[in-house]
């Protein structure tokens, strides 16, 4: 699927949310994240963590994310993902 | 020359008093000023009893006071021992029970996390980002008094090179982490060898991409300082992410890289990077894990002038052989050998006969002799008495070897190749792991039968972790409960990222759990 204009963004949140969880946080043996929380900084996401979440984004929702937009400003928290995601779906 | 650690920085400040020595998170201290704030670390210290020995705590994420720190408490005749950040707070208790810290420097995310019982052991804090001293068991201090001690000189404290200078804490097959000793002359014999053979410079850039309960990052800190160069700390934010990492390399102009392979393949794999991005660079050292050889030749090949070198050593050694990659032998090379041994240390491999390994192809065990070899584990002589044995190949007088536990291969080239383990210890990520420490925090489990842990070999990292167990009857468990459980016990980069049930694990004829024939299944 790709990141159209009227999809509501709790579910999109609630997609990068799971897939987080599932993925990342529960083998690192978390159960829990704040939307706003750093990823980084909770030790959810590791140096493979990072590549295995990007494929995710690109093959979920259909955007391209290049090597420089892999930064700690779009991939911080749950929240700063889903801007990502949504500003490229108004480009 | 140099008999304590701390000398090398009370020469670098005299002779480059105004010079950058170590910048991280956009905030950097000068040669003057750390020789200054240590000193009146030292003498804080010592005004709240530290004594010559006396382990001290360092736990907080890397940063300019990390290093103010560790020359603090050296020259508090102190030995420091650096926790990991990112660890669980029951590791770390144990840690600071285990060899007995009764001064922990943190901040107040960190304290707040360790629990009553640890705290009480406790007789100060030195809190980071505390605003006021105050007491509650023991005696909270703020960074900010620092200030009120004198700067001009360390306190006056007796100390040889045989003296501790810190402990660095690695994965114990038993379940539990055990504490390498290493003496000031344990670490000058690595940073002596370490400035003849790379030339290291006052005016070179070092990075420091290790953590500093690392051995890695003893390089680092210390080359850096003992040449009067500049160190640049890498933290999470730059480390986990390759392109912020190769603008961090360009922008700091560093020219001296050392760090475990993996972060050098996703620097290759996904930062992009150009020669020109990386031009100032001039040495790059790896360790901690087999570089993949596919990826090193394309490293080779993007960055021909850079002199590349594999460093090889258990942390109870340090490096103990190195290997200066030959491009022009890489491209027919099937395995990257580990090298010789460094020029103030000796090693040899001795076969299954207890005979020392001379003709090349023949294999055995890796010993080392020399200075920079540990006294052993803390208040563990057992343990010790296991690795840290006496030369039985001279007999004029006494001295330890260690043996690694590594098995090698003397090539027909003279240089030594890794060929494995004796034990069950791997590496992931370049970090030791002992696989019987995540199988203790499996076990530990109630509704865990049985549990072996596996390494799944990996291109990047080394290894991945998985595990197998089997569960008392009608206990059903999910995979991240276990692994929920896990990250109480140990780091995360021990648990186990796949967890597989069985009804019973496999066993040889001797009872044992068969390793053998879980890993044959897992590699289908």
């Amino acid at each position: 699927m790709t990141v159209a204009s009227n999809s509501t963004q709790p579910a999109l949140k609630a997609q990068i949310r799971e897939f987080i969880q599932e993925n990342l946080a529960s083998v690192k043996g978390i159960t829990s994240f704040r939307d706003d929380e750093s990823l980084m900084d909770n030790g959810v996401i590791d140096s493979l963590g990072i590549f295995r979440l990007v494929s995710f984004l690109e093959e979920n929702f259909g955007v391209r994310v290049s090597d420089e937009e892999i930064n700690p400003e779009n991939l911080k928290s749950v929240d700063s993902i889903e801007q990502l995601l949504l500003s490229k779906s108004k480009k | 020359m140099a008999y304590t650690l701390q000398q090398l920085l009370k020469k670098s400040a005299s002779l480059y008093p105004e010079k950058t020595a170590v910048w991280a998170r956009g905030r950097s201290i000068t040669y003057r000023e750390l020789e200054e704030k240590s000193n009146q670390m030292a003498h804080l210290l010592q005004e709240y009893g530290v004594k010559k020995g006396d382990r001290v705590g360092l736990y907080f994420p890397k940063a300019v006071d990390s290093i103010v720190s560790m020359f603090g408490v050296l020259k508090a005749g102190g030995v420091y021992v650096p926790l990991d950040p990112a660890a669980p707070a029951d590791r770390v208790s144990y840690i600071l029970q285990n060899c007995g810290v009764r001064v922990l420097i943190t901040n107040s995310e960190k304290r707040r996390g360790l629990d009553k019982g640890t705290l009480d052991e406790l007789d100060l804090a030195i809190v980071l980002d505390a605003d006021a001293a105050h007491s509650n068991g023991h005696t909270v201090m703020p960074w900010s008094a620092l200030t009120n001690y004198p700067s001009e000189s360390s306190p006056a404290v007796t100390l040889t090179e045989t003296d501790l200078a810190y402990i660095l804490y690695t994965s114990g097959s038993t379940g539990r982490p055990k504490g390498v000793m290493l003496s000031h002359q344990n670490a000058l014999t690595f940073v002596e060898w370490c400035a003849e053979k790379f030339r290291i410079r006052s005016e070179d850039n070092l990075s420091n991409h290790a953590p500093l309960h690392f051995d890695l990052s003893v390089f680092d800190i210390y080359n850096t300082i003992e040449a009067g160069a500049t160190v640049y700390l890498v933290t999470e934010d730059v480390a986990l992410f390759p392109s912020v990492l190769a603008n961090f390399i360009e922008s700091k102009g560093i020219t001296v890289w050392y760090s475990v392979p993996s972060a050098l393949v996703l620097l290759l794999l996904h930062a992009n990077v150009t020669r020109e991005k990386l031009a100032k660079l001039r040495i790059i050292l790896f360790a901690g894990e087999v570089f993949p050889m596919k990826y090193l030749r394309q490293l080779v090949n993007l960055l021909p002038t850079v002199d590349f070198y594999n460093l090889y050593g258990p942390t109870e050694t340090n490096v103990c052989t190195y290997y200066k990659v030959e491009a022009a032998r890489l491209e027919s090379m099937e395995k990257l050998p580990i090298g010789i041994a460094c020029e103030n240390t000796e090693v040899f491999a001795v076969n299954d006969k207890d005979e020392m390994v001379t003709k090349p192809g023949d294999t055995g065990e890796l010993y080392v002799r020399g200075p920079a070899v540990t006294y052993g584990y803390w208040a563990d002589l057992e343990k010790t008495a296991k690795m840290v044995v006496p030369n039985r190949f001279q007999k004029n007088f006494q001295e330890n070897m260690y043996r690694t536990g590594d098995l090698v291969s003397l090539g027909e080239d003279g240089n030594y190749y890794f060929l494995g383990r004796r034990d069950s210890m791997i590496k992931s990520r370049g970090y030791r792991i002992e696989l019987g420490e995540i199988e203790s925090a499996l076990l530990s489990h109630p509704s865990v039968k049985e549990a072996a842990a596996l390494a799944i070999p990996d291109d990047i990292v080394g290894n991945r972790i998985k595990a197998v167990i089997s569960t008392h009857e009608a206990q059903p468990i999910k995979p991240a409960e276990l692994q929920s459980h896990c990250a109480a016990k140990i780091p995360k980069y021990m648990i186990p990222e796949i967890i597989d049930f069985m009804e019973d694990l496999p066993k040889t004829s001797t009872g044992k759990v068969d390793r053998v024939r879980l890993a044959q299944a897992s590699l289908v």
